[in-house]
């Protein structure tokens, strides 16, 4: 219980955060005038009171519906992501420290490339593609169509980038643990002694510190939602740019985003404080 | 340092980055700070080609829409781009650092709470962070702009600084205070050192290379941004809109700085895939620069050396080698058979 009201603690602290913050351009606008609207400032902080008025004004089913189709772009290509990058980890584990060692720089370079770069590389292929095969897949969508393919595709990559160093720095971590020479001297197969016991307790450390990435990521679904023309929240929200509309665009991510990270986080702890292994 | 210039990586970032950075320079001191333009190519009497020119020998990039030469663009427009995100970083880290090391020594019952307010600021893309707060500064007004180039990008460079200055010294904070629980910290505050000491004599310098580390990264984070920003139309130095209802410019940034470029060329990918690209290109260039400088750091300041090659042994053969793991199986299975 005294865990719950913790809970309830710190999402009622970023609320406040970020209303905090989306009125800011108010002062800013201001601060450019060389005065300080305070009052303004404040009058915006109470636009959310009474709450029904407020969603009243600025909710309707058009922006839920943008906001689940944001949603669903995000947490597929996290999946996908998530999916490959412990996929090529235990793929890359099996090889010699050598090789290793050069995979490793190349996806340290891979992972700085910008994002705009790859989605714009992606773009351009697709439409070389068609030009030389005639197979068409839509790079932008016309008339709020919805599409999945490709942007699921360009989003997932930096993410699985980055997942991927992550996860291999925590493999290795753990390789040099104990347990895993015992396993070793017992005469376990490697792939066995990856699959079962080295990754059950990678996979958390690697939960714990993939907040990282996912942060990246909504930067990323903002600019492939305006390159794509995605009839997505974010896309919606870089045409009307409003105080009122970031509130509504920032709380539809960090909510689930939130509720997600803080159920995994009590379970993986709950978990690991009885002392066994997790999965 | 002498280590650092012997470390590829490094070199390779720095030569580049000083490509750009110098270039930038020299060519607007040569070429003066207008692009040239080209409106159309003749060859024997006849027009081959009109603007925009696709890439060849003469325009390496090519040419934009009205004919100006997009390389020369791109190195007119360099050293805007790369100084501003390296003052954005620059700033960020002066005000971060010393709140970090206050936040880790004198303020650590009070860590916690701290962090928990700056917590939820990881779900405020930095992106949509950036672009609420600039719009109102660099969207150029119907009335036109209230303040001058100078300013604003004064203004940018400030607001971009502070935005995730809660980030990151609650970052540097969290590292003070893990080292400030180290022994011979311990040691020394028993012998009475003040807090302000152990700060400048042992916390800075233990945390200096992470510093370091941290400047390059905030730097591709900066550069990340602009390229953000630019594609949403707000470069850097303000976007001059045109409010003209019939036949209006679009968008247009000051003095070439790439996210401009990029981001007001962005639309003809599928026709004249050069203008986006080009920028785009360069951007990597510098992020992968720095991020080999940041690579090349480490590992001179680190000491990692590269894993040297096994030598093989020569005179053992991998006969005498097997033989041997075949006795040993024997041994153990003897060892079984006695159990």
């Amino acid at each position: 219980m005294k865990h719950f009201m913790h809970w309830m603690l710190q999402l009622a602290v970023a609320f406040i955060g970020i209303l905090l913050i989306s009125g800011l351009p108010i002062l800013i606008n201001g601060f450019q005038k060389g005065e300080f609207w305070w009052r303004e400032y404040g009058e915006h902080l109470l636009v959310i009171f009474p709450l029904n008025h407020f969603l009243d004004t600025y909710f309707s089913s058009y922006i839920g519906e943008s906001i689940f189709y944001s949603l669903e772009i995000l947490f597929l290509a996290l999946l996908v992501s998530v999916f490959f990058a412990l996929s090529f980890t235990v793929m890359t584990m099996l090889f010699k420290e050598r090789a290793r060692q050069r995979i490793k720089t190349l996806f340290f370079f891979l992972e700085s490339l910008p994002d705009i770069l790859v989605i714009l590389l992606i773009q351009l292929l697709v439409i070389l593609v068609h030009r030389h095969t005639g197979v068409f897949m839509r790079i932008a969508s016309t008339g709020g169509e919805k599409i999945y393919l490709l942007p699921v595709f360009c989003l997932m990559i930096l993410p699985m980038v980055q997942l991927y160093r992550l996860s291999m720095l925590t493999f290795e971590a753990e390789e040099r643990k104990l347990y895993v020479e015992l396993a070793r001297s017992l005469g376990f197969n490697k792939v066995i002694i990856l699959l079962i016991h080295i990754f059950r307790n990678a996979i958390i450390s690697i939960f714990f510190q993939s907040k990282k990435t996912m942060w990246f990521m909504l930067s990323n679904l903002f600019i492939l939602e305006r390159m794509f023309n995605m009839p997505g929240i974010m896309f919606h929200l870089s045409e009307h740019l409003t105080g009122e509309l970031f509130l509504i665009t920032v709380c539809s991510f960090f909510l689930p985003v939130f509720i997600v990270y803080s159920f995994f986080e009590w379970y993986f702890l709950r978990r690991t404080s009885r002392g066994g292994a997790t999965l | 340092m002498k280590l650092l210039w012997k470390q590829p990586y490094f070199v390779i970032g720095f030569l580049i980055l000083t490509f750009f950075l110098i270039g930038s320079f020299v060519f607007e001191w040569i070429n003066g700070s207008d692009p040239k333009q080209t409106y159309f190519l003749m060859e024997k009497g006849r027009v081959i080609e009109a603007a925009p020119l696709s890439p060849s020998w003469i325009h390496p990039l090519g040419t934009d829409q009205y004919g100006y030469d997009m390389f020369a663009k791109i190195m007119l427009g360099a050293k805007y781009t790369i100084i501003s995100a390296m003052g954005v970083a620059a700033v960020r880290m002066l005000i971060a650092v010393p709140l970090g090391f206050v936040i880790g020594t004198y303020w650590q019952k009070r860590r916690t709470t701290i962090n928990s307010f700056i917590d939820p600021l990881h779900y405020v893309p930095m992106t949509i962070f950036s672009y609420l707060m600039l719009y109102p500064v660099l969207w150029e007004p119907m009335e036109g702009f209230s303040t001058t180039v100078w300013e604003r990008i004064v203004i940018q460079v400030a607001l971009m600084a502070i935005i995730t200055v809660p980030i990151v010294a609650s970052l540097i904070g969290n590292e003070a205070n893990l080292l400030y629980q180290q022994e011979y910290i311990l040691a020394s505050r028993t012998l009475g050192a003040s807090k302000s000491r152990i700060i400048t004599r042992h916390l800075f310098p233990m945390m200096r290379e992470k510093l370091f580390v941290l400047y390059g990264q905030q730097v591709v984070e900066t550069l990340v941004v602009f390229t953000h920003l630019g594609l949403l139309q707000l470069y850097i130095g303000g976007t001059d809109v045109s409010y003209d209802p019939m036949m209006g410019d679009p968008p247009n940034s000051i003095a070439y700085e790439w996210a401009g470029l990029f981001g007001s060329s962005f639309r003809y990918l599928q026709g004249v895939p050069w203008l986006p690209l080009g920028p785009a290109i360069c951007f990597a260039l510098v992020i992968l620069a720095i991020a080999a400088m940041i690579e090349g750091y480490t590992r001179a300041v680190s000491g990692q050396v590269k894993i040297p090659k096994r030598k093989k042994v020569l005179f053992v053969s991998d006969k005498t080698v097997e033989w041997n793991q075949k006795q040993l199986k024997e041994k153990i299975q003897l060892l079984y058979k006695e159990k």
